[in-house]
């Protein structure tokens, strides 16, 4: 896996200068990494590549070659994993598609029979290709290049991966290692959560899905690795293939999408309905630590707590009273002076400064059985949101245990404050309902 | 495909611990009444064959049989309903009271067996209450699949009902889930109901496919 997320050397077997070609994109992000790696362009039809000078075959490259991508076409591809395999590179990604995906079986059965000859790891074909920020490895032909950050993303489609690049850069969101796994004629998506499990950079794995190759195995590894690191999954084909046991009760009943759920919620990965909570999702585990049931809402505007409540409910997420202790705190305070109603949530009303914020956000976190916290801040007049946005970092810090999410709600007004949160690790959320799904990922089975 | 024979079927849920309604297959009607005697009424009829997979449907069972004359009726009826087709046999089944539950199993391509739960009637035909998990499980995680049920407070004895024995339907479940582990050729079982009451749980209908 290090020659997979780490190599010292690349050949591109199939670079091109030609705009709009995926020979392009992969020979234009690879070059990008130059000055961590020795790159090798192989076109026997091109003297010159984006001013790398091409080798005609990959048995021409005297140095060893630790990663050797493939983006020829298909028919040419079993040929030159047969040389990448006789130059005995360290592993190698087949970019190119045309095999199990279109009818191609033999073609890949025959690709993977010599690779696991050679004892060579294999990703793809049919894939995006492989992303690691922290070492400037972009061996992809992604539109761009995504943030460092501690989110792994394992992707079985390439299109989608390019999607989600998209997004997370508006969003702010960086990420450990990605991968587009494509059709897994060799290594597969078990073989990279488990390799994630001790990946220093990665705190949460995100997975897109559509199938498993052995569900049984991926639910082994899956249960051994949220032992240590949260990984959440969105799997799409959610139709019923169940036609064959159709003639029973548990036959109709357990469609696909229901079994794969009962999978998922058995070995512990949190599985999502789509890509945005995906990474709302993500986000939270990346920066916060997880919890028992038991939150507490704190919030200036009484609607939004009323629907988070509400969401709550629906999530099966508890929220504990105020303890007597809690009340009597807040009842010292002059600040709290004007908030008659003291609960859970709790609500600061408009004219909250940020010193009843404060004290309000210590209320809550003090209280033993209130596990975690979502903080609600709607743009009042008077409201000053970088200044809670800074009390909540400060306060989170004596709090390290309990996670904390936010809704600062309001555009514009408040993005000076959400930019506050995020460079300090604290997951904002544009939305009650997506806050609220987002601690859920983080409260323990 | 094909529905495992009756005694195959009795075989596997003695193998297994899962406790089943008394019940006797039969091609005589005279043999059938001396064992609903000897059961006492009500009993219940069903046909059971290989290829028959909805057997009410085809009007293959009668419930609630309370003497010798409706037995008689009850058994050519069936047999009328079932002319022509190859049957193993009629059963002749005690018929118990209480609540219904289903619990059933069927091998998915990638998971391998899922274990499914949830009460009987429209529960499951209509609302789709149920449960699923991938076996193994134990008898905790039996529970917590009982527990996920809506309908489970009806379990409990909510307004007014009898309590049913939970511990007893988690058993079940749980020797389904050895059975299926271990018994690699069956596609898919339907224990549909399985009567509960406060002291037991027992299949009532039993429908093993191999």
């Amino acid at each position: 896996m290090k020659n997979i997320f780490n190599p010292k050397s690349i050949a591109l077997i199939g670079a091109s200068g030609e705009k709009n070609t995926v020979g392009f994109g992969l020979a234009k992000n690879i070059l990008e990494g130059k000055n961590s790696r020795k790159v090798f362009f192989v076109n026997p039809f091109k003297k010159n590549v984006l001013g790398l000078d091409c080798f005609e075959k990959i048995k021409d490259i005297k140095e060893k070659i630790d990663l050797a991508i493939i983006a020829v076409p298909a028919k040419i591809v079993k040929n030159i994993v047969l040389e990448c395999c006789e130059k005995k590179v360290g592993a190698i990604i087949i970019v190119s598609s045309g095999f199990k995906e279109s009818g191609n079986e033999k073609e890949e059965e025959e690709i993977k029979s010599i690779v696991k000859k050679f004892k060579i790891p294999l990703i793809g074909p049919n894939c995006l290709g492989v992303l690691n920020p922290s070492v400037n490895l972009n061996a992809s032909f992604a539109p761009l290049n995504p943030k460092k950050g501690n989110i792994a993303f394992l992707s079985q489609s390439g299109a989608l991966l390019d999607s989600v690049l998209g997004k997370s850069e508006e969003e702010n969101i960086g990420f450990s290692k990605i991968v587009s796994y494509g059709n897994e004629a060799d290594l597969n998506l078990t073989d990279f959560i488990d390799y994630l499990k001790d990946d220093v950079e990665t705190k949460v794995i995100a997975i897109y899905f559509e199938g498993l190759k052995d569900g049984r195995k991926f639910m082994e590894i899956a249960r051994e690795v949220v032992k240590t690191k949260p990984i959440v999954a969105i799997k799409s084909g959610r139709s019923d293939k169940g036609k064959e046991a159709a003639t029973t009760h548990t036959g109709t009943l357990a469609g696909d999408y229901e079994v794969y759920k009962a999978a998922m919620n058995q070995c512990g990965v949190i599985s999502v309905d789509t890509l945005e909570e995906l990474f709302d999702s993500s986000r939270a585990l990346a920066s916060q630590p997880r919890s028992e049931n038991g939150i507490g809402i704190v919030t200036n505007g009484g609607g939004l707590g009323v629907l988070a409540v509400d969401y709550c409910a629906e999530a099966g997420i508890e929220m504990p009273a105020l303890s007597k202790e809690t009340i009597s705190f807040l009842n010292k305070s002059k600040e709290m002076e004007k908030v008659l109603i003291k609960g859970n949530p709790l609500d600061l009303i408009g004219d909250a400064l940020s010193d009843r914020y404060g004290i309000g956000i210590e209320a809550m976190l003090m209280q033993k059985d209130i596990n975690g916290l979502i903080v609600i801040s709607t743009p009042q007049i008077m409201t000053e949101h970088e200044k809670n946005a800074k009390i909540i970092v400060e306060i989170r810090k004596k709090y390290p245990d309990k996670p904390i999410v936010c809704c600062f709600l309001g555009g514009k007004l408040v993005s000076p404050a959400v930019k506050v949160l995020e460079e300090n690790n604290i997951p904002n959320y544009p939305d009650v309902k997506k806050a609220v799904k987002s601690i859920k990922g983080l409260i323990k089975k | 495909m094909e529905i495992l024979s009756f005694e195959e079927t009795k075989k596997l849920l003695v193998k297994y611990k899962l406790p089943f309604c008394r019940t006797e297959i039969f091609n005589s009607k005279e043999k059938a009444l001396s064992f609903a005697q000897k059961l006492g009424f009500p009993v219940v009829l069903k046909v059971h064959a290989q290829k028959i997979f909805h057997k009410s449907e085809i009007g293959g069972v009668k419930t609630n049989i309370k003497d010798k004359e409706e037995l008689g009726k009850a058994w050519e009826e069936i047999s009328k309903n079932v002319e022509g087709k190859n049957i193993e046999g009629i059963l002749v089944q005690e018929m118990l009271k209480g609540n219904e539950v289903a619990i059933g199993m069927k091998r998915d391509s990638q998971f391998g067996p899922v274990l499914m739960f949830g009460l009987g009637g429209i529960f499951i035909e209509i609302i789709k209450d149920v449960s699923f998990r991938i076996a193994p499980i134990d008898k905790k995680e039996a529970m917590e699949m009982i527990k996920e049920t809506k309908g489970f407070k009806i379990l409990e004895g909510a307004r007014g009902r009898k309590k049913a024995d939970l511990d007893k339907i988690a058993e079940i479940i749980v020797g389904l889930s050895n059975l299926s582990m271990k018994e690699e050729n069956i596609k898919s079982i339907d224990f549909n109901p399985v009567m509960v009451d406060e002291n037991r749980a027992c299949i009532a209908d039993f429908r093993i496919i191999v």
